[in-house]
């Protein structure tokens, strides 16, 4: 269907390789796979490829140093992302390198290829590549659908299928809203009504790290509003708003039930207790 | 089961985890390894063993030697002497607080002597991803008598019999709740789990399901054998994710191996089980709302009757129960209700767990029996303040919906009855202790924040009631109180109490009514003198250096704002032009030599008398 497109996989799993040149080759794709990042840039150093699907999370030279290096060394080869964790934060970083696409893991052949026919209209077009929040990766848009159509048939999905999409986008914006209410089949008032009733949701974008602190009884008793004050001052925001590098955001919660280790917060995944505001620069530190 | 000479029972609940479980861990397989010990000596991740204060914290079984705060460092010498030398290593032991000397066995400790485990019982003992440990400790007998011996009826006549009480904090009697479900004929029912755990500062929930998920699940398999139900869920919070994946593992565990399912037992009985991640929304805790945000809506309460047992979930009818009832429930079925009622009083059987928080020293989870006096928790298991130097004020029980208890009533017994009397409530078991540092006006601010924050909306003296409230208490904290405020704030909490559809807004407004009733001196102290006497409110203190400064310079180095002048060993002075009420020196002085003033006067503001500001 193609003037024989090159195309390079770089993955550290053996069996997605496979897979991948399998459904590919078979298209009449020219398609050469390599294990290593490393391996990668000494191939396409020796030869030019036309496109690039690479996994984020591997050893040595991992997907986001491969990407940027493609990017200041071959910056015609198109470049598309596979990834078993497609949310926002993981996907972020590479979006805001410049991708066309992504992948998610695990995948349907039909999915391989859509990406690939779309990532071999980039090429032929020189698209514009995707930028960070101006619109959706398609295969987000596509990951949102499958959610919907496995929660579609069961009452009272919406929560769970708003709870998986934040995960896949990270927040949930009107136009994501609007495209769930239409796969629920329920009007996108009453999908705002529970989005704007439950503290979980968000409707605004977090940071690359996100900052929840605990505003319960406990974490009140010992002062954690000096610790809020403090991480404020740094930041130069205010709980709700995310910091102009998009580095960090601030949510306030109501009791992370870590009592015992009050004043806490949580970043990302990791619990910080027994905080001071002194103890707090050297905290955010570790995130910079 | 393999057998090992020692098991090292290390506590992987949040508190620990986030002081270095992990790590620990690591190290001690290391270590263990290292001097080939391996087959002799077990390292055993388990649930929250409660004393959170100290973690991380290990138990050696059998012996029952306790360590406690743990570091990566101290591990090398911690196997060497215990494991190769054979003797306890005194370093990391619990070290009593007057007499300096050691106790190395963990049921001698002060925190643990007192507690009656019931549903506390697997703590620390067993792995929480183990079905195969939970089974080893009697796990999954009572549903097995249950579902084979028992019928509904003498089910529900044991739980009632025992005088199991809803530990969620209204004490409504579980056997009777249960007892209207299994009387309403319907093709199906629900069996459910409250884990939307929401009151800030209780945390006991959140242990018991990490901790020990099957004691939760088994509970549920009980009560739906006795109300007829083969459906179940368990509404958990989304901010309790460790909690979310034991729960997970658990169930499938338990599908795998036959518990849940058809045919449970060869019995004819069917239950299934699953998970529903609440999305943040303290009104859910409430039943006709929690079951409204499980059918996917707004969580928002509506009138009873019809009561959730004729028509709840679905219009099915549904038994919800929280987490520690459910756990309460096993052990009632196996050893029967005399027992159950061998600790605990007449109208509060058996035992309830608190979380022990706020200005303590012995900060963590703990389990009495219903009874025992407030004083024993909090200075016997407590410990007492956790700066000896301050004095103890009120202990906050009941969360949003509670109140707080003054020291003149602390022999009060914990049971539903008497603490209701104080004007706190039982609620699901937090007791936040606060010191004299602590202001009790913004103390029901905080609380009043909460709660119009989180009222639903559907009710308007709820939704508007407390915001205006919420204003009242916001004026009396930054200067702006006049007088009649605490008569108004008095009214409108009551008119908010009355006319208010569901729990949140019947007891919103209890935070201050409490708090005026025991401490209205700080209300008219605020409103009156404009005075915080505990500095808490800047616009409302200011702060002066007392003769008793020994001029260590220490609150110089505290000022964010280099207010504070004064040579070493002289007497220091704050420049209260610069000062921000932010309270720092008051909390870095060693010697209490910060006293706290009322406001100065605002109206000497004019530049360039900075000198006679100094002197006020």
């Amino acid at each position: 269907m193609t003037d024989t497109l090159k195309i390079l996989i770089v993955d550290d799993e053996q069996i997605v390789l496979k897979s991948c040149e399998a459904i590919l080759s078979a298209e009449g794709y020219d398609i050469e796979t390599t294990l290593s990042g490393k391996d990668a840039i000494l191939r396409m150093e020796k030869q030019h490829y036309d496109l690039v699907f690479t996994d984020l999370k591997m050893p040595e030279v991992d997907g986001i140093t491969l990407i940027k290096w493609i990017k200041n060394e071959k910056p015609a080869t198109g470049i598309v992302v596979i990834t078993g964790y497609p949310s926002q934060d993981t996907i972020r970083e590479a979006l805001g390198v410049g991708i066309i696409d992504y992948v998610p893991k695990p995948f349907t052949p039909t999915v391989l290829l859509d990406v690939a026919a779309r990532a071999v209209e980039w090429i032929k077009k020189e698209h514009p590549v995707l930028k960070e929040d101006e619109e959706f990766p398609p295969a987000m848009l596509e990951e949102i659908q499958r959610v919907i159509k496995q929660y579609k048939d069961r009452p009272g999905s919406s929560i769970p299928v708003l709870q998986r999409c934040q995960q896949i986008v990270g927040y949930l914006p009107p136009e994501i809203q609007k495209i769930i209410a239409k796969g629920l089949n329920i009007t996108p008032a009453e999908i705002h009504s529970i989005v704007s009733f439950y503290s979980f949701f968000t409707m605004t974008p977090r940071g690359d790290h996100n900052i929840r602190i605990c505003l319960g009884t406990a974490c009140y008793v010992k002062r954690v509003e000096d610790v809020l004050d403090k991480i404020k001052d740094i930041l130069q925001i205010d709980v709700g708003e995310v910091t102009e590098d998009k580095k960090f955001s601030i949510e306030a919660v109501r009791c992370l039930g870590a009592c015992g280790l009050a004043p806490v917060i949580v970043i990302d995944e990791d619990t910080h207790g027994a905080l001071t505001p002194k103890k707090v620069p050297a905290m955010l530190e570790q995130y910079t | 089961m393999e057998k090992h000479r020692s098991n090292l029972m290390i506590c992987a609940g949040t508190g620990c985890i986030a002081t270095g479980t992990h790590q620990v861990r690591d190290a001690l397989e290391a270590e263990i390894k290292k001097h080939k010990l391996t087959d002799e000596v077990k390292v055993v991740l388990t649930g929250c063993n409660g004393f959170c204060a100290e973690g991380p914290v290990m138990m050696v079984f059998p012996e029952d030697i306790f360590y406690q705060k743990i570091t990566v460092e101290e591990v090398p010498k911690l196997v060497e002497e215990h494991f190769l030398k054979g003797r306890p290593y005194e370093k990391l032991m619990f070290k009593e607080p007057l007499k300096k000397s050691v106790i190395p066995i963990m049921h001698d400790i002060p925190f643990f002597k007192y507690q009656v485990l019931r549903v506390l019982r697997n703590k620390g003992l067993i792995d929480p991803e183990s079905l195969d440990e939970y089974i080893a400790r009697d796990g999954y007998q009572a549903a097995a008598k249950a579902l084979t011996e028992m019928t509904p009826e003498q089910i529900i006549k044991t739980v009632k019999d025992a005088g199991l009480r809803g530990r969620g904090g209204a004490g409504f009697p579980s056997g009777l709740k249960w007892e209207f479900a299994s009387k309403t004929e319907a093709d199906k029912k629900f069996m459910l789990c409250n884990g939307d755990e929401g009151d800030p500062g209780a945390f006991m929930d959140r242990a018991v399901m990490e901790a020990d998920p099957h004691s939760v699940i088994e509970g549920m398999i009980i009560g739906a054998k006795a109300i007829g139900s083969n459906h179940g869920v368990i509404y958990v919070r989304a901010e309790y994710p460790l909690a979310v994946e034991r729960l997970q593992m658990a169930i499938d565990k338990c599908m795998e191996i036959g518990l849940l399912g058809k045919n449970i037992f060869d019995s004819g009985f069917d239950f299934e089980l699953e998970i529903y991640l609440g999305a943040g929304a303290f009104v859910c805790g409430e039943e006709t709302a929690l079951m409204r945000s499980i059918e996917g809506k707004r969580g928002m309460p509506r009138p009873r009757p019809p009561f959730p047992a004729h028509k709840g979930l679905w219009d099915k009818p549904s038994v919800l129960n929280n987490v520690e009832t459910l756990a309460q429930v096993a052990p009632i079925i196996l050893n029967g209700s005399e027992w159950y009622r061998s600790v605990g009083t007449e109208q509060s059987a058996g035992t309830k767990v608190f979380a022990l928080t706020g200005d303590i020293k012995n900060v963590g989870l703990v389990e009495v029996p219903m009874g025992t006096p407030l004083k024993t928790i909090i200075y016997d298991i407590g410990g007492g303040m956790t700066n000896k130097k301050k004095k103890f004020k009120a202990v906050q029980m009941g969360g949003p919906s509670g109140g707080c208890i003054p020291e003149a009533m602390l022999d009060v017994p914990v049971t539903y009855e008497d603490i209701i009397k104080t004007g706190a409530i039982m609620g699901s078991g937090g007791m936040v202790v606060m010191d004299e540092d602590t202001c009790m006006v913004s103390t029901s601010k905080f609380f009043l924040e909460f709660t119009a924050e989180e009222s639903c909306g559907k009710c308007t003296p709820c939704r508007v009631g407390t915001q205006v409230m919420l204003d009242l208490l916001t004026d009396i904290t930054e200067g702006r109180g006049k007088e009649g405020d605490i008569e108004t704030l008095e009214d409108l909490s009551h008119d908010i109490i009355a006319t208010s559809l569901c729990g949140l807004g019947q007891t919103a407004p209890n935070p201050v009514l409490s708090t005026i009733r025991y401490f209205r001196q700080e209300y008219e102290s605020h409103i009156n003198n404009h005075y915080c006497q505990s500095g808490i409110c800047g616009d409302l203190c200011s702060f002066e250096i007392t003769d008793a400064c020994k001029g260590c310079q220490a609150c110089v180095r505290a000022c964010p704002k280099d207010a504070i002048v004064g040579e070493k060993k002289q007497l220091h002075r704050i420049m209260q032009d610069l000062c921000i009420q932010c309270r720092s020196c008051y909390n870095a002085c060693k010697f209490q030599a910060v006293d706290i003033k009322p406001a100065l006067k605002k109206d000497k503001q004019a530049p360039a008398v900075k000198d006679e500001e100094v002197t006020q």
